[in-house]
């Protein structure tokens, strides 16, 4: 599935759920049933800068293509990294570069993905377009 | 007895919706909501009356000189100041902080000593930390007790012959406790010759602060916390203290004669002020206080007081929530509150979804949030325009979050 498939498939979950309680409560089941991540990855070097919650972000390279592990503090963030992560995960860094289409528009997602400093999420996926763009 | 219903018709922000809930704006501590007394005699001044303050010799000029002053006055009033050329205009408390800082630091000598306290906003311990590291003056913190109350007899034992300047809050932004500010300020002067400033960024919006009785040396104030506009603020202080000090900040209008070699300085308050004056921001200040005044502030106080008794009650009876409060008899309408199991972003982002605004983070008081261990709280903080409904919505929300995210 490629980015954008993946962030459509993503825009018609979220969509299923008109008011922003819903969506958040989709968001935590998403950041509940998350991949584990590894306690020690919890360090400055692999956190994005947010100033609400922590996030974490950890690139890996295998086989010409990114793989993304993420996490937060905070639940609902936690729900977000993760989705921006599976997006951009297993996909090449030019694919990743590439990919113009704005996740604040399409996923509509209000106070939680508006480009404050001081939000992690929207830090996160800005960090996941600088990694991409320095490995082409 | 202050009629909410009555001053929120003054708001036009409580007319909107917020994901489609009345709005319940708790976040005073952070930014108030400005009447349209405020919004109006801004707008008026640049639709009638616009022209730069202290320059031209015409109508509008000497129109807009006239209600930029005029705020001198009111203010004087509205703290009790003892003179209104006392009353300089910042950008906010730390423009004001900056300014003391940087005037009064370069005047000591190394190894001379600042005592602020535990609880202290970024904004009154960062100008002094640059100040402290420029000049090699020491920092001394005044420790807190079980009660987030400021430890008096550590404060005593921290005075010295060296100390010289101590700079303390008057209203706690995260716990609303009240330092008895009078009996610290006797402590202070009884012991040593430091000069004594008041950060009353939380203070001045809900309490008369009399700086002649309270005997204090300077007050920082932001406009924007007591209904006026952003970008505007005020530090008050001795005439005989401004006097003696040197400026900060160069430039038009804070000078008397200037050569290419060297310049004298306009008196006080010029003196301080560089430049063009925010001097809208300033008119729109003066009506603030005046609304503030209208009302009495014996009765925001009371309005406060009887918020937070509300508030407290309501508050500390949700289970699961801790909140972080001042135990004393008074203190204000500040409550910031955490979740075991729960993120503060989690339960601000939830409340949110119910139209309540509330502040999560640290809330600018990193230190502190150290010292409770927690890496973040969510804060709810009442003014004018709240009642008892508000906080009523507020601990819905809360209960409802807390299952939620748990």
């Amino acid at each position: 599935m490629s980015i954008e498939e993946k962030i459509s498939k993503y825009k018609k979950t979220l969509d299923l759920f008109p008011n922003p309680q819903e969506k958040y409560q989709y968001l935590i089941e998403q950041a509940k049933k998350s991949e584990e991540f590894p306690v020690e990855l919890r360090v400055d070097e692999f956190k994005v800068n947010g100033c609400q919650s922590q996030v974490w972000l950890v690139p890996e390279e295998k086989d010409d293509k990114l793989f993304f592990k993420s996490d937060s503090d905070a639940l609902i963030a936690k729900g977000l990294v993760t989705l921006i992560t599976s997006i951009y995960s297993n996909e090449t860094a030019k694919d990743i570069t590439n990919s113009k289409i704005d996740l604040m528009d399409e996923f509509e997602l209000g106070v939680l993905l508006s480009p404050a400093r001081r939000n992690g999420a929207f830090s996160m996926l800005r960090t996941i377009k600088e990694f991409a763009s320095k490995l082409i | 007895m202050i009629k909410v219903n009555d001053i929120k018709k003054d708001f036009p922000i409580f007319e909107r919706k917020i994901n489609g809930n009345k709005l319940t704006y708790l976040d005073s501590g952070a930014t108030s909501q400005k009447p349209n007394q405020v919004i109006d005699v801004m707008s008026d001044v640049y639709r009638n009356n616009n022209a730069n303050v202290h320059r031209g010799t015409y109508v509008l000029s000497s129109e807009t000189t006239s209600k930029y002053e005029e705020v001198r006055v009111k203010f004087k009033k509205f703290i009790n100041a003892y003179n209104s050329d006392e009353i300089i205009f910042t950008k906010g408390c730390t423009e004001g902080f900056n300014l003391l800082a940087n005037s009064l630091c370069k005047n000591l000598n190394k190894g001379d000593e600042i005592i602020l306290s535990e609880i202290e906003h970024h904004a009154n311990i960062i100008p002094w930390q640059m100040a402290a590291k420029k000049y090699g003056l020491n920092i001394k913190y005044i420790k807190i007790d079980d009660s987030y109350n400021l430890d008096l007899d550590h404060l005593n034992s921290l005075i010295t012959s060296k100390t010289k300047i101590v700079s303390i809050v008057g209203e706690s932004n995260m716990s609303g406790m009240l330092p008895n500010i009078k009996e610290i300020v006797s402590n202070v002067k009884s012991k040593s010759d430091a000069i004594f400033i008041l950060d009353g960024a939380q203070l001045v919006p809900h309490r008369f602060v009399d700086v002649q009785d309270l005997g204090i040396d300077f007050l920082c104030v932001s406009g924007h916390k007591m209904l006026g506009p952003t970008g505007i603020g005020v530090v008050w202080g001795r005439k005989e203290l401004w006097d003696s000090m040197d400026p900060v900040y160069g430039g038009g209008d804070m000078i008397e004669e200037v050569y290419y070699d060297k310049a004298t300085w306009a008196p006080v308050p010029h003196k301080f002020e560089a430049g063009t004056p925010p001097f809208v921001e300033a008119i729109g200040l003066g009506v603030a206080a005046e609304y503030l005044m209208n009302i009495t502030m014996s009765e925001v106080q009371q309005h406060s007081d009887s918020l937070r008794e509300y508030a407290k009650s309501k508050l500390e009876n949700i289970d699961g929530l801790n909140v972080i409060h001042s135990i004393s008899k008074n203190a204000g309408c500040t409550f910031a509150m955490s979740v075991e199991g729960a993120h503060a972003a989690d339960m601000s982002l939830m409340l949110d979804t119910y139209g309540v605004a509330v502040r999560a983070g640290h809330h600018c008081v990193q230190p502190f949030h150290r010292k409770l261990k927690l890496d973040a709280t969510f804060r709810a903080t009442g003014y004018i325009y709240n009642n008892e409904e508000d906080f009523d919505t507020l601990a819905y929300a809360i209960e409802n979050s807390i299952k939620m995210l748990k």
